[in-house]
């Protein structure tokens, strides 16, 4: 699919209550909101680096529920990059997946240069119903990528994002912008290949 | 107030004057003299002259003491029409209600100066009359307003307690049950029915499949889906109301955007701007309602603080497809054009009579229902801006006369369907100065499709006030769709030719003008339009096609593409 704009878009995918939002908000503004309120769909923007230019980083924060599958099938289309959210505390809500992976499998077709990633949030809860395993074991059925993450306690949630973006294998797309790093960094960058972090 | 009346009607029982005794009670006896007026007046001159009608009448003039005999029935019953569908201009609807409950309550008591004695059953059947008339007009928008409908419905339970009615009016009384039970005032209650679908509104929702169902009314009490960008082009969707105040957006959008609780308040407070394409921006007053249907094709609603107001940028053009590989290339000018038609007409039938009545006069009384109105005009906006757009974005010559011809055509059969609106803007689009200026593809365009163009100009010609348009509207049949911008300019004229009130008296002759024009327009809905269209996937694809324009409405930027194409001559 010809790249248009230099937009880079991920989607964030998820059942209910899961914490997308609040992923998405601690990432982008680095809050956390104690009460719940129904995303339809947001979009924030952010400026990071793509082969060494500028591009904006688009995060589309879906509904949970599923009243709207047309809106859902659009922000796939368009998608670059995927995360599919559930809740360690909820095994219903890790079983809600299967079908947007599905329907991302059937849209994109080849999805083995799309980076996605599971992630299980919440972590930071003490009554699970998941363990890290059982993500794992989906992830390494999917071929994707997997972490746990809590948007509570702001663990792992940085790294979710720029993971996600090392996985993108068809530009160099970097949380950061200046490019100013040591020689060392660089180097280190150059053996890791071309991704650079925070 | 004056013994005259009793000296026109004479002591008949009939329903007309039935009809218009109450009248006279609910709009006062100045509105009444001038109603006789106008039925004595024409009764003299004949039906084919028009109205002669003064706005007020003393009751010593010679005309109103001639002992006359019952006006026509038929004439009554425009004229109530006129003051059913107009009355909103000096009287709000619930107040008229009002008036009309008062009078049934009335009905029983003494005679006032306007009634004779033992007339009870006459005034009862006016007022009944009147009510049916009135729930006939307004379905569909009843619930809409919430102190009408509650009067409504006292007037229905009084109506229906009055055992008196019911041997002589049996059929009245069905009829009127029929239409508050069935019709209107169920929904009063608090909570909406839960599975209310949220309607899709605006482009960015339209990609959908429910843009191939047929289209349904919006209300003002409908919940749609706004999109809100901020300055950097992040966005929130919130969910609301079409009828919501600015202040209503503001509040849920600040609510969305409340990151934590620690933020508590926001320091700045947000204000609302429609940035359309150019970049051109409107602040939009936080008592502002209905909003989302007035914004041009291409605009978008931005909420920000006064300081970041002047940095707002319009967003990038979305045309997503690549240029020249449009459906319109694949497609025959009779489909397109069907398709059209059959949108457009779909469109038509949603407006409600009144939104052209609260279009217009809007100003006086503070915004009402004008939601589908405006997505019309939205639309033929958008049909314009296709037309330029699909030529502007066919980078080969060839192709692009191939195409000029094919919207010529295009034009021609919606003009056979009588679909004025579609071919009206079709023209337009092609007279937009981007497009008219490409003189070598003009050029190639065969003579006969110039010569039909030529006449499509012609007929498209706005002096002396669309002459050759209205001529040729008036040999047609129903069903119809009028070029709607034009109705609406006529009724602004109308308004604003004449004053509503002279000396506090109405002036009948204005409701009566204005309430023409509306029946014109039920003239043109009175029948059903049929296009013979089969539904194939291709025509489907082409159906969806028509009903989800992607159109540049940025002016400059279809200069700047019309240069590239045909750079301008030394």
């Amino acid at each position: 699919m010809p790249e248009q704009s230099n937009d880079y878009r991920v989607v964030v995918f998820g059942a209910a209550g899961v914490g997308k939002s609040s992923l998405v908000l601690r990432f982008v503004r680095g809050t956390f909101r104690e009460t719940y309120i129904p995303t339809i769909e947001d979009t924030y923007r952010q400026v990071i680096s793509c082969d060494k230019n500028i591009c904006t980083l688009q995060i589309t924060d879906t509904t949970g529920s599923h009243q709207f599958p047309a809106m859902q099938r659009l922000s796939i289309s368009k998608g670059h990059a995927f995360i599919l959210v559930y809740s360690v505390t909820s095994r219903q809500s890790m079983e809600e997946l299967q079908p947007i992976y599905d329907q991302i499998c059937q849209i994109k077709g080849d999805i083995q240069k799309i980076p996605i990633m599971l992630v299980g949030n919440k972590s930071d809860e003490t009554q699970r119903e998941l363990d890290a395993s059982e993500g794992e074991a989906l992830a390494s059925k999917w071929k994707c990528s997997f972490m746990e993450t809590s948007a509570k306690t702001n663990y792992n949630v940085q790294e979710l994002f720029q993971e996600l973006l090392n996985l993108e294998k068809r530009r160099a797309v970097s949380l950061q912008v200046d490019g100013k790093r040591s020689k060392q960094q660089k180097k280190k960058d150059k053996l890791k290949g071309k991704c650079s972090l925070m | 107030m004056s013994p005259v009346h009793s000296s026109w009607w004479g002591r008949g029982r009939c329903r007309s004057f039935s009809v218009t005794h109450a009248i006279i009670a609910v709009f006062g006896c100045s509105a009444a003299c001038a109603l006789a007026r106008v039925t004595l007046c024409t009764k003299q001159v004949g039906a084919a002259r028009p109205l002669q009608a003064v706005s007020a009448c003393s009751p010593h003039h010679p005309l109103c003491h001639q002992s006359d005999p019952t006006p026509p029935v038929s004439l009554l019953e425009v004229l109530l029409d006129d003051i059913i569908l107009t009355h909103s201009l000096f009287q709000p609807t619930d107040r008229f209600l009002q008036q009309l409950h008062h009078h049934f309550l009335m009905a029983s008591g003494s005679p006032t100066p306007c009634w004779e004695e033992g007339e009870v059953l006459p005034r009862k059947q006016a007022v009944l009359t009147i009510l049916l008339h009135f729930l006939e007009t307004f379905k569909g928008i009843l619930q809409e307003d919430e102190s009408a409908g509650k009067v409504i419905k006292d007037l229905y339970l009084l109506i229906m307690k009055d055992a008196s009615l019911y041997h002589e009016l049996e059929d009245e009384i069905l009829k009127l049950h029929q239409l508050v039970e069935t019709v209107e005032l169920k929904v009063t209650e608090e909570t909406q029915p839960p599975n209310k679908q949220v309607k899709p509104l605006f482009r960015h929702f339209r990609r959908i499949d429910s843009c191939l169902q047929t289209r349904v009314a919006f209300r003002g009490s409908d919940e749609i889906f706004c999109r809100v960008y901020m300055p950097d082009h992040s966005y929130v969707t919130i969910r609301s109301r079409l009828s919501a105040s600015v202040q209503d957006i503001l509040s849920s959008v600040t609510e969305k955007l409340q990151y934590s609780e620690e933020q508590g308040t926001r320091e700045e407070a947000l204000i609302l701007v429609a940035v359309a394409s150019s970049g051109e921006k409107a602040v939009l007053q936080p008592s502002e309602e209905c909003v989302f249907t007035t914004l041009g094709i291409n605009s978008h609603l931005f909420a920000c603080t006064k300081e970041t107001f002047e940095s707002l940028v319009p967003l990038p053009e979305e045309i997503q497809v690549s240029p020249g590989d449009t459906e319109i290339h694949r497609v025959e000018a009779e489909d397109i054009a069907n398709h059209l038609t059959a949108f457009h007409w779909e469109l038509f039938r949603c407006i409600h009579e009144l939104e052209f009545v609260d279009y217009v006069f809007h100003g006086e009384r503070g915004r009402r229902e004008t939601a589908n109105l405006e997505l019309m005009l939205q639309r033929c906006s958008e049909v314009q801006h296709w037309v330029a757009t699909e030529i502007l974005l066919c980078e080969a010559l060839g192709k692009r006369t191939h195409l000029l011809k094919k919207f010529v055509k295009i034009a021609a059969i919606c003009k056979q369907n009588q679909d004025m609106l579609s071919f009206y803007a079709v023209v337009i689009g092609l007279n937009n100065a981007a497009v008219s200026r490409l003189r070598l593809t003009w050029e190639k365009l065969p003579g006969k499709f110039k010569n039909l163009f030529r006449k499509f100009e012609n007929l498209t010609d706005p002096c002396r006030n669309h002459k050759t348009y209205r001529e040729v509207l008036t040999k047609m049949k129903p069903p119809i769709i009028p070029f709607v911008p034009l109705i609406l300019k006529d009724l602004t004229f109308l308004h604003e030719g004449s004053k509503t009130l002279l000396d506090g008296l109405v002036n009948i002759e204005k409701l009566h003008s204005i309430a023409e024009k509306v029946r014109t327009i039920r003239k043109y809905r009175s029948r059903p339009l049929c296009l013979e269209m089969e539904s194939s996937p291709s025509q489907l694809q082409t159906k969806a096609y028509v009903r989800q324009f992607q159109v540049i409405d940025n002016q400059n930027l279809l200069f700047e593409l019309s240069y590239k194409l045909e750079p301008s001559s030394q």
